[in-house]
């Protein structure tokens, strides 16, 4: 057994495809980032080498801390927003039994499979302030005036609104699995004792949930980070930079101003900072669990 | 005094039902009315109201889309692609989770943590690199442009998935089979594998889920229609029926239908594995 | 007699000499005459045709690829473009063509892709530095022979934003001229007038906008109808553009008071409702529609969109009654009313790592054949191509083609390429994004053309 589980020719063929895959699709692309942030290739004819000039740029660049400001301020909506509602809606879906709670599950996870490039189409329709859903709304509501959604100071939560709708069935499910999975024994002592459903609520069912919370947060500010795609076709970053991420300034440098060297340079930054938050995320979060 | 707290009862439950109701509402209701002016006509889009009774129902709208949409090939391209996709990811991370899970050799914690990596790196900031290379060896606007980052990407979730199923596996029952003479492969696939079934699924369903509605990297690298997956559907209509909004509308239903009703059909097991995974992740 | 007088009004048209470039200054030249080339042109292409069907009868299976701009294939320029493609499809069996088509933004940034490692094999481009410098630079496109072109018709100058160091890499497909695009039963209806300064065309916004429409559809969500609109406004205020911009962008100063004036009276006019709301943020279809479904009075856009009049699309009693008109004059400014935003922008070249680039040549010469393009073009409303039209004059051309061809013709002068695509990529870019903040009053004018001049440097 032991032999047969040592056999460094056996081990070496179970890991190499993915070791292979990772090598060729994550490591390779990204040493080659490294290079190419180092020089000024607009992206066609010969690289120049620069040294450290495109990362002087970058500390300089307004757009990309306006990029890092917005993945902030959707990471903080996600958690004070889409967070406690999914977390309310959860409990009390618990609540109901029978064939409605599966029902409202299934509606509250379909937008979740929709792809992006419908989601943020049909939202471009939603907001349009002539003819769209939202505004449409607020005039049977007998609000009469057109609400610009996408102005430079609205347009960053008019995003974070389309990202809430879309994932919230993904939150709601994760908090939902969270409180099917408590112990139904810890709700009968506590009605026992008296306590009402909100109480309950506060003092078992949240406490309990630490774990399902702390897993959510962490991906709501990685998928923050992250946000590309819906950003690319609601608003590409505008008006003016205002909507800017990361991944979109990125594509945008090296793709339509020709600075590929740059859009390397930043990806190279993006990279490191995603890697920093994973890291004290955990970090923290693992300092807490044993306590 | 009993009768008071029924009352409250009631009260609390009708509160909670409006809860849930206008959630639903808010999140099922702009696809209520994307089908609605999807079968109108366009100019009728300019309403005040909220949803209208089409004057006339314009099934042609989804001809349009259907047809120009080149809908059966973008979905067969979808559908093949990411299949595709999940039988590797899914192949590759029970090989390597049994790997550094199981077998003895000193890297082991080390290989997993490098391929678990891969679940920190942004995978738009690989956009560029990547198709340098794939221009360079040829690979642009063939399958494995889409296959290899997906793969890629998808792995470490599923690596780490797997091996933390994998500690529920009993390892008595290898021994047995390494009693009866067995190889470590046909324990892998012959033992193991079927007892991995339920993982295998959340693997499956979460794999899916992620690559499905991609598109940056498709619309970077493919050029042709022959591969091209379902979003340029929508992509590529806002172009070519940029006046038309009500055939824009059809070919956004069309391309959000399939994954929406074999979301409905199998939602049960869906939410069943996202739910494993999420419980795991 | 209609005819005649047209023909004659096109091909004055014609002798107006139109800029590509950004350097130098407009001016009306008189070129070889139209007329006489008409009927040279009209037997050349014949000849051609034979030609090709020689060459290609025993030649192997060709594929061609063509990445083209043009998405929608069945209005307007696309159309068009298919058009011939099928036809060449006809006259070559042993040639087979497949077509990518991208929307304008989409489609810059593949090309950007596609630049740095091989293209396909004919492209759409634009003859202009933002876009071309880094291009040619990198040697990606084939060069052509200009003596081929001779008897093709283009209008002279046309070529000269498609060369560098004296050869020539693309052909132009338009002469494009900014107009505010207006519905015409809608002016009448409620008694507006087509403004005939600024201030009247601020006076009439405000009108408009009381009786609940949009004044003015802008596609405000790309930044370069906005640059374009800024550029109209340097030729009314100063007279001359090119001169100026390409001045401040070589010295990488935006400091000339004419652009602060334009700037701010843009940014102005859009704080005061001159455009729907939510503009900036807003496409180009988006703003399209607006006004072809009667929600809004105007809309500014170039005269590529002038086959409007003909969309099967857009409702009958709107699409007969779309006029246009260019941007106005302002007051104490030193542009007359001829003085016109209008350039050659778009066109095709053929890539010069092509491993069809003989085929390739040939179908983009089939392309130009004047009975080619820029016939159907005409044929079908689609707006002046950049290449003499005068023999195919029918006199049943729309209301809106004759407008153009009539600004055309009393222009005393051209803005040449628009201020946005005069400097290197990086200035379009910053410049487009920007003028978004400027238009809505994020930034101030001043700070808007300190960041422009540093993306000059």
């Amino acid at each position: 057994m032991q032999k047969l589980y040592s056999n460094k020719l056996v081990i070496f063929s179970l890991v190499l495809p993915g070791l292979l895959v990772f090598l060729f699709a994550i490591l390779a692309p990204i040493c080659l980032s490294v290079y190419y942030g180092f020089t000024s290739y607009s992206g066609m004819g010969q690289a120049e080498w620069i040294g450290w000039e495109n990362y002087k740029t970058l500390l300089r660049d307004a757009n990309f801390g306006r990029s890092l400001t917005n993945s902030l301020l959707l990471a903080i909506g996600f958690i004070f927003i889409q967070h406690p509602i999914a977390i309310i809606v959860a409990a009390v879906l618990d609540k109901l039994q029978g064939k409605a709670e599966g029902v409202f599950r299934c509606i509250y996870f379909i937008p979740n499979v929709i792809s992006v490039a419908v989601i943020a189409y049909l939202w471009k329709f939603i907001y349009n302030p002539d003819f769209g859903l939202l505004n449409n709304a607020l005039r049977a509501l007998g609000y009469q005036g057109k609400i610009n959604w996408f102005s430079n100071d609205t347009a960053i939560w008019s995003v974070l609104v389309v990202l809430i709708w879309h994932g919230f069935g993904w939150g709601m499910l994760i908090y939902y699995t969270g409180i099917k999975n408590i112990d139904p024994v810890l709700y009968e002592a506590a009605s026992i004792d008296g306590a009402d459903q909100v109480s309950t609520f506060l003092r078992i069912t949240l406490p309990l949930m630490k774990p399902v919370i702390q897993v959510n947060v962490t991906m709501a500010i990685i998928s923050a980070l992250k946000q590309m795609e819906t950003v690319y076709l609601l608003t590409n970053g505008g008006p003016g930079n205002s909507t800017q991420f990361a991944a979109n300034y990125l594509y945008q440098q090296a793709f339509k101003a020709f600075r590929y060297g740059y859009g390397n340079a930043i990806g190279v930054v993006f990279i490191i900072i995603c890697l920093l938050v994973t890291v004290f995320l955990n970090k923290i979060f693992a300092d807490r669990q044993p306590a | 005094m009993k009768e008071k707290k029924t009352i409250g009862s009631a009260v609390k439950r009708t509160f909670l039902w409006v809860i849930l109701i206008a959630v639903a509402v808010v999140q099922v209701f702009p696809l209520i009315w994307l089908l609605d002016f999807s079968l109108a006509s366009s100019n009728e889009m300019f309403t005040t109201g909220l949803l209208i009774i089409p004057k006339k129902i314009q099934w042609g709208n989804y001809v349009k889309a259907f047809v120009d949409g080149h809908f059966l090939l973008y979905l067969k391209n979808s559908i093949l692609i990411n299949g595709l996709a999940v039988l590797l990811v899914i192949f590759i991370s029970i090989m390597a989770a049994f790997a550094c899970k199981r077998m003895k050799w000193k890297l082991a914690g080390a290989v997993k943590t490098l391929l678990l990596i891969g679940m920190m790196i942004p995978i738009h900031a690989t956009l560029l690199p990547n198709y340098k290379i794939y221009n360079a060896i040829d690979l642009t606007d063939t399958i494995w442009a889409l296959l290899i980052p997906y793969v890629a990407f998808s792995l470490p979730q599923g690596l780490f998935l797997m091996t933390s199923f994998l500690e529920a596996v009993p390892v008595e029952l290898e021994e047995a089979a390494v009693v009866d003479g067995c190889g470590i492969y046909r324990i892998v696939f012959g033992i193991v594998t079927p007892l991995l079934k339920p993982s295998i699924a959340t693997v499956a369903i979460m794999t899916f889920l992620n690559n499905w509605n991609e598109f940056i990297m498709a619309s970077t690298y493919l050029s042709s229609p022959k591969w091209k997956t379902l979003p340029f559907s929508v992509l590529e209509f806002t172009g070519q029926y940029s006046s038309n909004y009500a055939v824009q509308f059809a070919v956004m239903s069309l391309t959000a239908a399939p994954a929406v009703i074999v979301y409905i059909l199998l939602n049960k097991h869906i939410t069943k594995g996202v739910a494993m995974g999420a419980v795991k992740g | 007699m209609k005819r005649k007088l047209l023909v004659t009004l096109l091909t004055t048209a014609m002798t107006i000499s139109m800029l590509a470039g950004c350097g130098s200054t407009a001016s009306t030249e008189a070129t070889t005459p139209a007329a006489d080339t008409a009927a040279e042109e009209t037997a050349a292409p014949a000849e051609e045709t034979a030609d090709a069907a020689d060459s290609t009868a025993s030649t192997d299976p060709v594929t061609l690829k063509v990445f083209s701009n043009l998405p929608d294939r069945k209005n307007g320029q696309g159309l068009i473009e298919q058009m011939v493609i099928d036809e060449y499809l006809a006259a070559n069996p042993n040639v087979t063509i497949e077509v990518e088509a991208l929307d304008e933004e989409a489609y810059k940034t593949k090309f950007k892709a596609y630049a740095m490692d091989g293209m396909p094999d004919v492209v759409s481009i634009w003859g202009q530095p933002s876009f071309l410098d880094d291009v040619l630079n990198a040697g990606v496109l084939a060069e052509l022979n200009e003596a081929d072109y001779a008897d093709y018709g283009f209008v002279s100058g046309s070529l000269d934003g498609f060369k560098k160091d004296g050869k020539l890499y693309g052909l132009p497909r338009n002469t494009d001229i900014m107009a505010f695009y207006y519905n015409q039963k809608m002016f009448e209806d409620n008694g507006w007038k087509v403004p005939a300064t600024y201030d009247e065309l601020l006076a009439l916004a405000d009108d408009i906008n009381a009786a609940g429409i949009v004044p003015v559809a802008m596609d405000g969500g790309d930044g370069w109808p906005m640059a374009i609109y800024l550029t109209d406004l340097i030729v009314k205020i100063n007279g001359t553009h090119g001169d100026i911009v390409s001045e401040a962008i070589a010295n990488a100063d935006f400091a000339n008071p004419v652009f602060k004036q334009a700037t701010e009276l843009f940014a102005q006019s859009a704080q005061a409702g001159l455009f729907q709301t939510g503009y900036d943020s807003q496409d180009y279809a988006t703003a399209m529609n607006l006004f072809t479904n009667g929600q809004a009075a105007m809309f500014y856009m170039g005269s590529w969109e002038s086959s409007m009049a003909l969309n099967q699309d857009i409702s009958e009693d709107i699409r007969t009654n779309i006029r246009a008109f260019t941007m106005p004059v302002v007051d104490g400014g030193k542009g007359k009313a001829t003085d016109i935003a209008a350039w050659n922008g778009g066109g095709y070249a053929v890539s010069a790592s092509s491993e069809v680039k003989e085929e390739a040549i040939k179908f983009l010469n089939y392309l130009y054949q004047p009975d080619k393009l820029s016939k159907y073009g005409w044929e079908n409303g689609v707006g002046m191509s950049a290449q003499d039209q005068t023999a195919y004059m029918s006199g049943s051309e729309t209301e809106l083609q004759k407008q153009f061809m009539d600004i055309l013709n009393n222009a005393t002068s051209v803005s040449g390429t628009p201020i946005n695509d005069c400097g290197p990529s990086v200035f379009k870019t910053v410049m487009e994004s920007e003028i978004q903040n400027a238009s809505n009053g994020t930034t101030s004018a001043e700070d808007f053309l300190t960041s422009i001049g540093n993306a000059c440097k």
